[in-house]
């Protein structure tokens, strides 16, 4: 395993889907929670809470990192692509689940699917184009 | 890829997650989530969706399969099991995004990612049991 690599990975992972979560559901969805606040936390609730949204983003980073570290023969940024759709993907079914257990909107719903899909895919093409493994590192 | 054992795989975590999600969900949990019933959908709502509830399961065994299909099949169980953790590792980072930004109990988060633990351990060892690569199945 490349430690150096995959430490970078992790880290721009992490930067990316944390910035990429700022723009996407503070900015671009922002009215469409407004219109649900019953089910979110208060501004100054959520700002305490703030720290457990960071430590949650670095796990996912780590995670979504250590998972594309561990499949052999996994080194371009176009594998990295399609491993992030496919964890897309696998954020949709959480995502549909939700929606059919809380009272979310389609509008909400249909976002977090278009922006979970483009975030994966972008944090597996930048993995995948960061990470090598060490016998093929130039 | 083998595309019978993948069926197969798909088909057995599918009907494990669903028994698991009624067990931990449905009876488990039941007095946790009715401590913020204003969060979820009422039990008639949550009916009227149920294909909803299918389609993402769907969506989450896909996901699965092919993740493992593609990265870490001829590793056995062992490797369905390192692939469940990492994967549940991520699905925790997830759900602590959600704890940040919606006021349900920690406990649901504790719970919930313990339950998620073992849930995922176990479809490794199912996936991990049934998908072999074509030159490696009997």
């Amino acid at each position: 395993m490349n430690h150096k690599r995959g430490f970078t990975a992790f880290i721009v992972a992490f930067v990316f889907i944390f910035f990429f979560g700022f723009l996407w559901h503070g900015i671009l969805m922002k009215p469409m929670y407004l219109a649900t606040a019953a089910m979110w936390r208060p501004e100054a609730d959520f700002n305490n809470h703030f720290p457990i949204l960071i430590l949650g983003h670095a796990v996912v980073a780590f995670a979504f990192t250590g998972l594309y570290v561990s499949k052999v023969g996994m080194n371009s940024a176009g594998v990295g692509f399609g491993y992030g759709i496919v964890i897309g993907i696998f954020s949709c079914g959480v995502n549909i689940i939700r929606f059919a257990v809380e009272p979310l909107t389609a509008n909400i719903l249909f976002m977090w699917f278009a922006g979970d899909l483009i975030c994966f895919a972008i944090m597996g093409a930048l993995v995948g184009a960061i990470y090598k493994p060490l016998t093929t590192v130039t | 890829m083998n595309w019978k054992r993948f069926f197969i795989a798909f088909v057995a975590l599918y009907v494990f997650l669903f028994m698991w999600g009624w067990l931990v969900n449905g009876v488990v949990l039941k007095d946790v989530y009715a401590e913020t019933p204003n969060l979820w959908r009422s039990q008639s709502e949550m009916a009227s969706l149920f294909q909803w509830i299918l389609l993402g399961q769907a969506f989450l065994v896909f996901a699965f399969v092919a993740i493992y299909a593609t990265g870490f099949a001829g590793g056995g169980i062992l490797a369905g099991v390192r692939f469940g953790i990492l994967l549940e590792l991520a699905a925790i980072g997830m759900r602590m995004g959600i704890y940040a930004v919606q006021p349900f109990p920690g406990k649901l988060l504790v719970l919930g990612s313990i339950g998620g633990l073992i849930e995922m351990i176990i479809a490794g060892v199912i996936v991990g049991a049934i998908y072999k690569p074509r030159s490696t199945a009997q």
